[in-house]
C-alpha cells in the first residue's frame, strides 16, 4: 500500500506540502527569524528584503515570523477541531449504527441533519458572540460542526462493516457490542475516517482564517493568517505583499490537506477513484 | 405522489419550526439586555424598565415567540435596536444587494464550472484535463476572501476597472450596481465553480460510458453533438443538485465577502448586528438564512422525488 501511495501524484504532492507546513509550525515553536510580536514603528511597511524576507507590516513586525507562528495556529485549529469531530462524531455514529432503526439512531441522525441546515460560519459567529472571540472558542465552534460530519460517515461505514460475516461470527463467539465495535468495526472504518479527517482539516483551516479575517477568531498579538489578510486591506495600495503572503499560506496549507485527502481516498479505496 | 409531497411538506414545516425554536432560544440566552444596550451606560433602571415594557420584552417568552413567527407573515419583525428602524424594512433593503450578488455568483459558478468540467471530461486524461483539474484543486484551496482582495489589487487598484468596494444603489442605474457587484460575485463563485467543475467531469465521464452514448454515435452523431444532446443532459442531475446544495456555502460566503467589499447586504448586516447585540435583527436574519437553506434542501428532495419515483418510497436523496 505504501508503494502504491508513493506512486500517487496527489498523495505525494499533498504529503510534501503538509509536511512542509508541519515543519514550519514545529520550527516556529523554537525559532523565528524575528520576534513575531515585536513592533518597530521605524521599520514599518518595509518591502521584502534580505533582513525581512517577506517584508514588515504596519507595526514593523516581521511578516515571515508572523506567518510561521500563524502556521502553528492553523495546525492547532485543524488538529483540535477535527479531534473534537472525530472523537464525538465517530462514537455517536457507531452507537447509532448498533441501534439501527431505533429511536436513538433516528434522534442522532435527525440532529445531524438539522445541524447541516445551520450555515457553519454564521453559527460560528453566533457561538463566538456567546463565548467571546478568541482562538479556543473558534476551535470549539469549528469542532462542533465536524461532529455531524463524522457521525454520519461513521454510521454509514459501520453499518456496511456490521453486515459482514465475521461480525456475526464475533457475536456468536460471545463478544460484547463494545468489543465488536472496538476490535472489528473501528479498524475497518479507519481508512474512510482518515480521508474525511484530511478534508475536514483543510476546511477547519479555511474556517479559522475566515473567522480571524472577521476579527472574531485568533486575537492579537497572536498572529493569524486571516487576521493578517484583514489588516493588509488598509495598506493594499502601499504594501500589496502584505495581502499576498498570508493568503498564499492559507491556500498552500488547504491545498496540501485536500490533495492528501484525494490521494488517500484513491489509495485506501481504489473503487472510489474519479468520485 | 400527493402523499409523498405531503410527507415532505410536514417534514419541512417541522424542521422550520424546530429551527425557529432553537434560534429564538439561543437569542434569549445570549448575554446583554437589549433595552440596556439601547440606552447606554448612563440609563437609570427605571428608564430601562420602561423601554423593556415598550419593546414588549417583559412579555412571556412563548408570547414573544409566537409574535415573532406571526411577524414573518405580517411583515412586522420588530424595531432594530441599533438602527431604530423596522427590521423587515432593513432586511428588504439589504436583500437588494445580497440576492443579486448570490444569483450572479451562482450563475458565474454554474457557467464556469459546467463548461470547464465538460471540457475536461471530453479531453479526459489529456494535458487540458490535467491542467483544468489542477486549477480546480487550487480554486478549492484559495479562500474566497483572499481571491476578492487579489482581484481588488489587480482590477481596482492597479487597473482601475472596478470599484474596490461599496455599493452605489440600484437607483443610480443597473450598470453601476452590476459593476459594483461583479468582483464580489467572482470571488464568491470561485470555490463553487471548482466544486462544480470536478463534479461535472465525473458525471460526464460516467455518462460517456453508458449504452445510449454508443447508440447515439452509431446513429451518426459526432462527439460534440452526443455530448451536448445526450451526455450533458444526463450528467446534469447531480450537478444541478450540487448547485442547489451549495446554496448554504454561498450565503455563508456572502457574510465574509460583503465585509471584504464593504457591501451593505444581509451578510454585513448580520455581522454588525451580532457585534452590536442587536438581537431582534439577529434572530430574524438567522431565521431567514437557515430557513432558506432548509427550503432549498427540501425543494431539491421533492424535485428528486418527482423525477425519480423510486425515491418517493425510499429514504430520500443523499442518505
Amino acid at each position: 500500500m505504501i508503494t502504491r501511495a508513493l506512486r500517487h501524484p496527489s498523495f505525494v504532492v499533498g504529503l510534501a506540502i503538509t509536511l512542509l507546513v508541519v515543519l514550519v509550525a514545529v520550527i516556529a515553536a523554537f525559532w523565528t527569524p524575528h520576534d513575531a510580536t515585536a513592533m518597530r514603528i521605524s521599520a514599518r511597511l518595509r518591502p521584502p528584503s534580505a533582513t525581512n524576507w517577506f517584508g514588515t507590516d504596519q507595526f514593523g513586525r516581521d511578516v515571515l515570523s508572523m506567518l510561521m507562528m500563524g502556521a502553528r495556529n492553523a495546525l492547532l485549529v485543524g488538529v483540535v477541531a477535527v479531534g473534537i469531530g472525530l472523537s464525538i462524531g465517530v462514537a455517536l455514529g457507531m452507537v447509532a449504527a448498533t441501534r439501527e432503526g431505533s429511536l436513538l439512531d433516528e434522534a442522532i441522525m435527525r440532529i445531524c441533519d438539522f445541524t447541516f441546515a445551520f450555515p457553519a460560519v454564521l453559527t460560528a459567529i453566533l457561538i463566538l458572540t456567546f463565548l467571546g472571540p478568541g482562538l479556543v472558542n473558534a476551535i470549539i465552534a469549528i469542532g462542533i460542526f465536524n461532529i455531524p460530519v463524522f457521525a454520519r460517515i461513521a454510521r454509514g461505514a459501520a453499518l456496511q462493516v456490521m453486515a459482514r460475516d465475521y461480525i456475526r461470527a464475533a457475536r456468536a463467539a460471545g463478544r460484547t457490542t463494545f468489543g465488536i465495535l472496538y476490535r472489528h468495526v473501528l479498524p475497518n472504518i479507519t481508512g474512510i475516517l482518515i480521508v474525511q479527517a484530511s478534508v475536514q482539516f483543510a476546511l477547519a483551516i479555511l474556517a479559522e482564517a475566515g473567522l480571524s479575517y472577521l476579527g472574531i477568531g485568533t486575537q492579537p498579538p497572536n498572529p493569524s493568517w486571516g487576521r493578517m489578510l484583514n489588516d493588509s486591506q488598509t495598506f493594499l495600495s502601499q504594501a500589496s505583499y502584505l495581502a499576498i503572503f498570508p493568503g498564499a499560506a492559507i491556500a498552500l496549507a488547504v491545498l496540501g490537506f485536500n490533495l492528501l485527502g484525494d490521494g488517500l481516498r484513491d489509495v485506501l479505496d481504489p473503487k472510489s477513484k474519479e468520485r | 405522489m400527493i402523499s409523498f409531497l405531503a410527507r415532505r411538506l410536514v417534514t419541512l414545516l417541522t424542521t422550520l419550526l424546530v429551527a425557529a425554536i432553537v434560534i429564538f432560544g439561543v437569542t434569549e440566552i445570549l448575554p446583554g439586555d437589549p433595552a440596556a444596550v439601547m440606552l447606554g451606560l448612563t440609563a437609570t433602571p427605571e428608564t430601562v424598565a420602561a423601554l423593556r415594557t415598550e419593546l414588549g420584552l417583559d412579555a412571556p417568552a412563548f408570547q414573544r415567540f409566537f409574535g415573532w413567527i406571526i411577524g414573518f407573515f405580517t411583515g412586522d419583525l420588530g424595531i432594530s435596536y441599533a438602527y431604530r428602524v423596522p427590521v423587515a424594512g432593513l432586511i428588504a433593503e439589504r436583500l437588494q444587494v445580497t440576492l443579486p450578488l448570490a444569483l450572479m455568483a451562482s450563475f458565474l459558478a454554474a457557467t464556469l464550472g459546467i463548461t470547464l468540467g465538460a471540457l475536461a471530461a471530453s479531453r479526459a486524461n489529456s494535458l487540458v484535463d490535467s491542467a483544468l483539474m489542477a486549477s480546480a484543486q487550487v480554486g478549492l484551496a484559495i479562500p474566497n476572501f483572499w481571491f476578492g482582495i487579489l482581484m481588488v489589487l489587480l482590477f481596482s487598484i492597479t487597473l482601475g476597472w472596478f470599484p474596490a468596494g461599496g455599493f452605489p444603489g440600484w437607483e443610480t442605474g443597473f450598470l453601476n450596481g452590476f459593476h459594483a457587484l461583479f468582483l464580489p460575485a467572482c470571488a464568491l463563485a470561485l470555490p463553487q465553480a471548482a466544486v462544480l467543475a470536478r463534479l461535472t467531469r465525473t458525471a460526464v465521464l460516467e455518462a460517456l460510458g453508458e449504452d445510449f452514448v454508443r447508440t447515439a454515435r452509431a446513429k451518426g452523431l459526432n462527439a460534440g453533438q452526443t455530448l451536448r444532446r445526450h451526455v450533458l443532459r444526463n450528467a446534469m442531475v447531480p450537478v444541478v443538485t450540487m448547485l442547489a446544495l451549495q446554496f448554504s456555502f454561498l450565503i455563508t460566503g456572502t457574510i465574509i465577502i460583503e465585509n471584504v467589499f464593504a457591501l451593505p447586504g444581509l451578510g454585513r448586516l448580520i455581522f454588525q448586528s451580532v457585534g452590536g447585540h442587536d438581537l431582534v435583527t439577529v434572530k430574524s436574519l438567522v431565521m431567514i438564512y437557515v430557513g432558506a437553506v432548509i427550503l432549498v434542501n427540501a425543494l431539491v428532495d421533492m424535485a428528486y422525488g418527482l423525477i425519480d419515483p423510486r425515491l418517493r418510497f425510499g429514504r430520500g436523496v443523499g442518505r
